[in-house]
């Protein structure tokens, strides 16, 4: 089956996914992308997955960096960040220290990528644990409410806004992309591809320039399975 | 080899203790053939005499072997302190990382710009004071003194505090408490530290497939941990060969994601030739069907072999370094093994070689791989493509420890015949991990050792102290609920913990440790199950080893066989040296009360103890090499941490730089600015920069290298101006204007390379040469 794509070049976004250990990254991402659960034990270095899917009739193309939650591989986020358009932040609703943890992971990225509005989409995971349940829907919620970033309660095991997490951090890339939000260090790199790490050249943003900044139009929401 | 990563002799640094147990090599099966626990307490006991003579100071062995060892004791001493200050400043660092990234970006308030000189200012070494008064230094050394010797208090603090408290918790703990990193007492302290908390964390993790996978207190104390000297040198003596030499090779690309080969495959194509059938190519096609391309096979095939070929030689290095893996790591992976027996009674082999993994792999070795420059394996940032290998290698070893699942990344499936290859062996290496002996026979004994030397003592500084103990109180309600414990206590005699200093009133204390509730060392003997016969034996032992190693080794008396009798009749009637006539005299006594107990029989020559005085003698002589070769490795580790420091150091003296610059800069605007003067031009020849290695690439052929020159000038501060030169020719070749700001940014986006045109840069190299040639008195 050879795909074919008319004149209009496939746009391309480069999503991270970040949480620590655990929480299920690989397991949202390898759900997303391949419908598969994985069950073994087997925690993440760096993966990366390229797919392409259709967001409100357009497609895109999306390379997808799956990341190593253990602490110990912290030294390679900033790469991750800055080659980054879209961030999934990920943590268990099992486990509220996972949770405390994006906080930290949300200031990088707004440091590194110089722009609160960046777009994020915060998940909790394991959202079919219920008796396990240690962190609060409302105080998740709240919490997203503060960054500005849309909640999802997810279940990577039951295919629960598996999709909907990702398609909506797509949308979030596709408005600021249509509204001109990109600048030219994360804008939108049609057709070919690049290695993570590479298009440093491009990276820069002078001392002297500002971003513009905009509020995001109150799309806020909880999403309920 | 494992020289230096067996656990280091019993007795505490402070003494000159010759005695080194034979059997504490960390290969030591733990189960059956290993010495009875019976015997273990003979060798602490002798451990005991030996120091406990020792420290009475008026003996001091000086041979050669002493020699040797007290070098080696002062450079791990120093070790120990060196790498407490990269910990600390390497957070400071990472502190102003982030600052000074907002500073350049225009996005810092005066007030947080003088927030941020204030920390720069402090960051200086501590200096030394004392409590004010001997009562505070009492309850203090006394508190210190329970918590350093009972470990689980720290181990329960651990899990009540949170993850944002437990960073400056765990810096005191292991670089301070138990910061001693090569002295067994301490090590041992905090190893049963660790247990406990490893032990809670097994008990509350329903299921085993989330052990061990969050960030945690254990998994914090881990990283923590393995930053010590011993886990460093290791890393270093088993990878850094391997990395360096793979990093040094920029241009091979080892990528075998199929769809990013094609994607290149097609780049390279159309840009040299647009009309070449590969650069009509389709683009978007699926992973799958990139994979299916031949050409694209023909790529990655000699690649998948390539990887496979490094793998396995990082493999090898890891597997031949089992002896010189740090006895702590190990003994982690073998709490691991027994912890999850105990939890999961059904799990196999393959369950436990997952969970080491899931520590030995993932936190300590892939860490180091994937990230080598923030482990002082190499210097410089990887490029992209060596860093993608590296990233290759440790999925790779990664795999072996774990199932890989290959439906994240399906085309890892052809990795597959590595891991055919070398599972089992990697499980049988993660087993024997798990292979050395605990310690806690003798950790007991060595409190009891500990208590007999009245020097123990830690460097420690009042906001640790303060800290340490405002945690403590914030978690009184768990940690004390006993009134009547020694914690409870103290801490009620201590009151209510005092604030953190300003940092410039921060000061080191040395504080001497003891306890209240002193143990008499006459009781040992009772406590311990040993007969008077044994304690006798023991202490015979050790003062004929110290009399043989005082005595010239060419004298008659201590030729071979040895005649005990003659010996301890000798050092009775040495002239001029009342200690060794007591040793003497006491020597002689002990031998015939021995006697007299029908331990030895002087009709035999007292063989049974003159062949233990012998074996003991050898041992030690042996030992001196074992103490030499220790010594030269420990130098190197010295050395590599001392260049961390300087890097460190020049870190922060460029951000110092940067920040009186911009802050001079906006005070100019109001007042005039003071003395504008330039600096320089200073004189530098390509070879000067080219050894310093500012030079990091030149295109100027050999022959003219020599008339090349360049001038640095500061006209500015904060600005510079870099010309080249040609020798008899008035106008520059070259000139080029320089920002700080810029070169602080690109040393932040790890660009390294400042294109001079006929020369190449080292960003960093440049930032340091400025630093040094333009420090103004105020900055620059």
């Amino acid at each position: 089956m050879m795909r074919t794509y008319g004149f209009q070049p496939c746009r391309e976004f480069h999503i991270v996914v970040l949480g620590t250990g655990g929480v299920g990254k690989s397991c949202l991402t390898a759900q997303f992308v391949h419908n598969e659960w994985i069950e073994s034990y087997d925690p993440t270095i760096e993966d990366s997955y390229r797919t392409q899917v259709a967001v409100d009739g357009r497609q895109v193309i999306l390379e997808i960096l799956d990341t190593a939650g253990t602490e110990q591989f912290v030294a390679m986020r900033d790469l991750y960040m800055k080659a980054g358009q879209g961030f999934l932040l990920v943590f268990s609703i099992t486990s509220q220290a996972s949770l405390d943890e994006l906080a930290t992971l949300r200031e990088e990225i707004i440091r590194i990528k110089d722009d609160e509005n960046i777009p994020i989409v915060m998940v909790g995971n394991k959202a079919d644990l219920l008796d396990q349940r240690a962190v609060d829907r409302a105080k998740a919620f709240t919490i997203s409410q503060q960054w500005n970033a849309p909640y999802y309660e997810a279940s990577a095991r039951t295919r629960t806004n598996v999709d909907e997490v990702f398609i909506d951090l797509c949308r979030q890339m596709l408005r600021r992309d249509d509204s001109g939000q990109l600048d030219d260090d994360d804008g939108a790199r049609n057709g070919s591809g690049y290695g993570y790490g590479q298009g440093k050249q491009e990276d820069g943003h002078g001392p002297m320039k500002k971003k513009r900044r905009r509020k995001r139009k109150g799309d806020h929401k909880c999403i309920i399975m | 080899m494992s020289v230096m990563l067996q656990t280091p002799s019993r007795a505490s640094t402070g003494s000159t203790t010759s005695f080194h147990p034979l059997s504490r090599q960390n290969t030591m099966s733990s189960y059956e053939g290993s010495r009875s626990t019976r015997q273990s307490k003979r060798y602490s006991m002798s451990a005991l005499y030996m120091s406990m003579s020792a420290n009475d100071s008026d003996l001091i062995i000086e041979d050669e072997l002493a020699r040797a060892q007290k070098v080696l004791r002062d450079l791990k001493t120093k070790i120990s302190s060196q790498s407490k200050k990269n910990f600390v400043l390497e957070k400071d660092v990472r502190y102003l990382d982030s600052r000074i990234a907002l500073l350049i970006q225009n996005r810092m308030a005066l007030e947080e710009q003088n927030e941020v000189a204030s920390h720069l200012e402090d960051a200086t070494d501590i200096q030394e004071g004392a409590f004010p008064n001997d009562d505070k230094t009492q309850k203090y050394g006394n508190l210190l003194f329970l918590l350093q010797s009972e470990p689980r208090h720290i181990a329960h603090l651990c899990r009540l505090v949170t993850m944002a408290e437990i960073d400056s918790l765990l810096q005191t703990v292991m670089f301070t408490i138990y910061g001693n990193q090569y002295e067994s007492r301490e090590e041992h302290l905090l190893l049963t530290m660790f247990q406990s908390v490893l032990t809670y964390q097994f008990d509350n993790t329903p299921e085993y497939s989330s052990l061990l996978r969050a960030n945690t207190p254990v998994s914090r104390m881990m990283t923590t941990y393995t930053r010590r000297g011993p886990g460093q040198s290791f890393l270093k003596s088993v990878l850094a060969d391997r990395i360096n030499s793979l990093i040094e090779l920029k241009d091979l690309d080892l990528e075998i994601n199929p769809l990013k080969v094609y994607e290149r495959m097609i780049e390279e194509a159309e840009a040299k030739d647009p009309e070449s059938p590969e650069a009509m190519l389709p683009k978007g096609i699926t992973q799958e069907e990139a994979a299916e391309n031949p050409k694209v096979q023909e790529i990655i095939n000699p690649r998948l072999t390539m990887l496979t070929e490094i793998a396995n030689g990082f493999l090898e290095t890891i597997i031949d370094g089992l002896e010189e893996t740090p006895y702590g790591i190990r003994w982690i992976c073998k709490q691991i093994r027994s912890l999850t027996k105990r939890k999961y009674p059904d799990a196999n082999d393959q369950i436990i070689c997952t969970l080491i993994g899931s520590f030995f792999f993932l936190r300590f070795i892939n860490p180091a791989i994937v990230t080598p420059k923030s482990y002082m394996l190499i210097d410089g940032t990887p490029a992209d493509k060596p860093r993608k290998t590296l990233t290759y290698v440790a999925k790779m070893l990664q795999n072996l420890a774990n199932k890989p699942s290959y439906a994240k990344e399906p085309y890892m499936a052809k990795l597959q015949p590595f891991i055919h290859a070398n599972k089992d062996k990697v499980n049988r290496f993660m087993l024997e991990l798990c292979e050395v002996q605990d310690f806690y026979e003798t950790l007991e004994m060595d409190n009891y050792v500990a208590l007999s030397k009245k020097d123990l003592q830690l460097d420690i500084t009042l906001n640790e102290i303060y800290a340490m103990h405002g945690l403590l109180e914030k978690h009184a309600g768990e940690l004390y609920k006993d009134e009547n414990s020694h914690l409870a206590i103290i801490m009620s005699e201590l009151g209510t913990a005092p604030p953190q200093v300003p940092r410039k009133e921060n000061r080191v204390i040395n504080l001497p440790l003891f306890s209240r509730w002193e143990t008499a060392i006459d009781d040992l003997t009772a406590a311990l199950d040993i007969t008077q016969e044994e304690v006798f034996f023991m202490e015979a032992k050790s003062i004929f080893v110290q009399i043989l190693r005082t005595i010239p080794a060419n004298s008659s008396v201590a030729r071979r066989p040895l005649r005990l009798e003659r010996i301890a009749d000798a050092a009775a009637t040495s002239k001029n040296d009342a200690v060794m006539v007591r040793k003497g005299i006491r020597a002689m006594e002990l031998l015939s009360q021995l006697q007299e107990l029908k331990v030895v029989d002087k009709s035999d020559q007292f063989s049974l103890l003159r062949d233990e005085v012998e074996q003991e003698l050898q041992h030690l002589g042996s030992l001196k090499e074992v103490v030499m070769s220790e010594t030269i490795k420990l130098e190197e580790v010295y050395k590599t941490i001392r260049d961390h420091n300087a890097y460190l150091v020049s870190q922060l003296d460029t951000y110092k730089s940067y920040l009186h610059n911009v802050r001079s800069q906006s005070e100019g605007k109001t007042r005039k600015q003071q003395k504008q003067q330039v600096l320089g031009p200073y004189k530098f020849t390509h070879q000067q920069l080219e050894k310093e290695g500012v030079i990091q690439k030149s295109n100027v052929p050999d022959n003219r290298r020599a008339n090349i020159y360049f001038n640095f000038t500061s006209p500015l501060p904060g600005t510079f101006v870099i010309s080249l030169h040609y020798k008899g020719r008035n106008r520059g070749l070259l000139e080029l204007d320089l920002k700080l700001d810029d070169l602080l940014e690109m040393q932040k986006d790890n660009q390294d390379e400042l294109d001079l045109e006929y020369v190449q840069f080292n960003v960093p190299k440049v930032l340091a040469l400025l630093n040094k040639r333009f420090a103004r008195k105020k900055g620059w």
